[in-house]
């Protein structure tokens, strides 16, 4: 696995290189230093927006050559967050988020799952951008640009190695909502798209507009009824080493829909993107299993089974990463017995 | 009565001739097709290309047409085949539609209405033309109005709909007649009134 | 006499007219501009009254295909056999209940489509009926006739790519959920879109013995 060193040669041209291959877009920053909102703003104006803000829009998502249709809608309500996230065309999932359950509709599964999660837990643990991540990409302004008659301002965000994904944002001036996002990988290859092609900020959205389409007669519930704690297991996981710039921000335990004990969760991140990692014991594995790799979209899975428990990396992040990863996490403290 | 007679009826007057049945075949499914090409090209302009070339294809290959299945149906086919084609020779890249053209072909604004974009007024006019759709709708009787709509909105035939309505098949007939003459009353103002406002066949 | 020959037009327009005077309309629509017209016409306001939204309702476009079969060749038909028709339509039996309800229905479909996108739900409402629009898989009839060798016999996959679809197990779902909180918004948004839509894929083996496997966790 390559090891990337900070500010080499090799590195500041890769992030070059990714940006030039953005395509060619109109107005340019005048000067550097010039632009009134620093790069960096505008990403943090466009985490607030997308947290804070009410908003109900459709939008495209591009993926492998495939496009589909998604419905979001967000609402802020005295401090709750309400999120339903569901799919136009085919799959018919659904994924709900009121206050502090979250609930996963799985019609091809004939599954729902519903987890319990405590408000406040949301930010925790949560990437944001700050001095570190200008160590591992390359923030940029490339400037002004006009999308669908709105005036947006477009952000890179390159990574500096191999380990990251990187993002070009086209960010609505007045609202700063990512009204385009391209997800890139170092080469500055588009692999996903997501484009808004209505969106609304309302002032008011009722309660009606967060019930799933779905219906659930004849699903298999599955709930995890305990709250996250903090790890109670008797085994501190750590991660050996990480790729640079990665550091553990959560570790906690939880009870996972339709899982019967407790699984160590540990979230690692760059400032920008993030990894998390499950750990669990694995049921009466005395022969190694092969490792396995999945992919949600453009996002990387990766489970193996070390010492008795299997540990699985997700993550916005390329396959090598969540692999590197996973292989390096280990129990810190000699096994207990367990309570 | 056997069923896709009316299409076939059209197809078979294509078959041996006459471009003009064509004409009412593209009249009656262009909208369906555009918003099934939609499923595949998000951009309304672009999808009405992939549309006509789709109609095109259907069109050269109407000798072969034997039957077998509903003339929609196979018009259908040959739609995605055209749209899955047109989306594969760019080369598996991202929709892009706006930096490198200059007319936006789509266009929102923060109300969240997707407008068609043209001139000016093709921006008004196919909202102009829904409205006034909408407003003549609202103001049938009701037995017309619920005519129709059970008709275009849930696609139930007329034996279906007489036997919700209870009333006479030919009554079903005439109140979905009377329904679309009131509608056409209004329309044909939007589209053949003063100035050629909307675009018309031929 | 007028309105007779009107009504056929509009009975043509739903397949509701006998075969015979079918023929016979056919040919007057097929040089009739007027008629052409309103026959254009019936066809948007099925179009808005199925709210499909996006869809130019003045699109030159019958009128540019027409434009481009004026020169092609006109068709000869190769065979003189003639067109099979298709069978009867199979009426499917309704019960009474079911059709009140939907003509009770109608008028709060009709309010529900026609509501402006702002301040209610209508994108949702019309989508909730999009299965009438029927995934691409279950508009394939079930007889599938090749006649004549013809290219235009599609095996219907779903989606535009042909990779299978693949489901992501229970478990991979869990901890895509699980993790989707601690992500940046964002990120967040790709990986629950790429989660909601068709893609995915497995974690291990099938799902059965995964399922085996978790369960006894």
């Amino acid at each position: 696995m390559p090891r990337a060193a900070r500010n080499s040669a090799p590195a500041l041209s890769l992030a070059l290189a990714w940006a030039l291959t953005a395509p060619a877009l109109a107005e340019p920053p005048s000067t550097a230093g010039s632009t009134e909102v620093a790069p960096a703003q505008w990403l943090e104006r466009m985490n607030r927006a997308l947290t804070t803000r009410n908003y109900d829009g459709v939008f495209s998502h591009w993926h492998g050559g495939r496009v589909e249709m998604l419905r979001i809608i967000h609402r802020v309500q005295d401090g709750t967050v309400s999120e339903r996230l569901a799919s136009l065309d085919g799959s018919g999932r659904e994924f709900v988020r009121t206050g502090a359950s979250l609930a996963c509709y799985l019609p091809d599964k004939r599954t729902v799952l519903v987890e319990q999660r405590p408000p406040e837990q949301s930010l925790v643990g949560f990437p944001t951008v700050n001095d570190q991540t200008a160590d591992f990409y390359e923030i940029r302004d490339m400037g002004r640009s006009r999308l669908n008659r709105r005036d947006t301002h477009v952000i890179t965000v390159a990574p500096r190695d191999e380990y990251r994904y990187g993002y070009r944002l086209w960010i609505d001036e007045s609202t700063a909502m990512p009204l385009k996002t391209e997800l890139c990988d170092t080469h500055g290859r588009v692999i996903e798209q997501i484009v808004f092609a209505s969106l609304t900020l309302p002032a008011r959205i009722s309660d009606a507009a967060f019930k799933p389409e779905v219906s659930t007669t004849g699903f298999q519930w599955l709930h995890n009824d305990a709250a996250p704690q903090p790890s109670s297991t008797t085994l501190a996981w750590t991660a050996m080493r990480l790729p640079p710039g990665f550091r553990m921000t959560v570790r906690s335990a939880q009870v996972l829909p339709g899982a019967s004990a407790p699984v160590d969760h540990l979230v690692f991140t760059d400032g920008f993107a993030s990894v998390s990692v499950f750990v669990e014991r694995a049921a009466g594995a005395t022969s190694p299993q092969p490792p396995q790799q999945a992919a949600v979209g453009s996002s990387s899975a990766f489970s193996t089974v070390i010492d008795g428990h299997k540990i699985t990396a997700v993550g916005e992040v390329p396959p090598a990463t969540v692999q590197f990863i996973a292989t390096q996490v280990k129990a810190q403290e000699p096994a207990a017995p367990h309570p | 009565m056997s069923a896709d007679a009316s299409d076939l009826s059209l197809v078979r007057r294509v078959q041996r001739g006459d471009k003009g049945a064509f004409d009412a075949l593209v009249l009656k499914y262009q909208h369906k097709l555009v918003k099934l090409v939609m499923r595949y090209v998000r951009n309304p302009a672009e999808a009405e290309d992939i549309a006509q070339e789709a109609f095109i294809k259907a069109y050269r290959a109407l000798p072969q047409f034997r039957g077998d299945s509903a003339f929609y149906t196979w018009l259908y086919r040959i739609a995605i085949n055209t749209a899955k084609n047109a989306v594969v020779s760019r080369d598996r890249s991202p929709i892009d539609y706006d930096l490198d053209r200059n007319s936006s072909d789509e266009s929102y604004d923060m109300q969240g209405r997707m407008k068609d974009s043209e001139t000016p007024e093709g921006l008004v006019l196919t909202d102009e033309i829904r409205s006034t759709v909408n407003a003549a709708i609202d103001a049938l009787p009701e037995d017309l109005r619920t005519a129709i709509v059970l008709r275009e909105l849930e696609g139930l035939s007329y034996e279906e709909i007489a036997a919700a309505m209870d009333c006479p098949v030919g009554t079903v007939r005439s109140r979905i007649f009377r329904a679309r003459e009131a509608i056409d009353r209004r329309l044909r103002e939007v589209f053949e009134g003063g100035l050629g406002r909307a675009e018309e066949l031929g | 006499m007028k309105e007779e020959l009107d009504s056929q037009l509009s009975a043509m327009f739903d397949d509701e007219l006998p075969s015979a005077e079918c023929e016979l309309l056919a040919r007057r629509l097929a040089r009739d501009e007027q008629l052409k017209a309103r026959w254009g016409r019936y066809a948007v306001m099925g179009a808005v009254i199925r709210a499909e939204r996006g869809v130019r309702l003045n699109a030159p476009l019958a009128g540019r295909v027409s434009a481009v079969l004026l020169a092609e060749p006109a068709l000869v038909s190769r065979s003189s056999a003639p067109l099979r028709v298709a069978g009867m339509r199979w009426w499917q039996p309704l019960a009474a209940t079911g059709l009140a309800a939907s003509v009770a229905a109608v008028s709060v479909l009709w309010l529900r489509s026609q509501s402006p996108l702002a301040g209610s739900a209508p994108l949702s409402s019309q989508l909730a009926s999009a299965p009438r629009a029927l995934p691409v898989a279950a508009v394939v009839p079930a007889a599938i006739n090749s006649g004549g060798g013809s290219s235009l016999n599609y095996v219907l996959s779903r989606g535009g790519s042909t990779a299978p679809l693949m489901v992501p197990s229970t478990e991979l779902a869990n901890y895509v959920v699980a993790h989707s909180t601690f992500s940046s918004p964002v990120a967040r948004r790709n990986l629950l879109s790429a989660f909601m839509t068709s893609e995915g894929g497995t974690l291990g083996a099938e799902e059965a013995p995964q399922d085996a496997q978790s369960s006894a966790k």
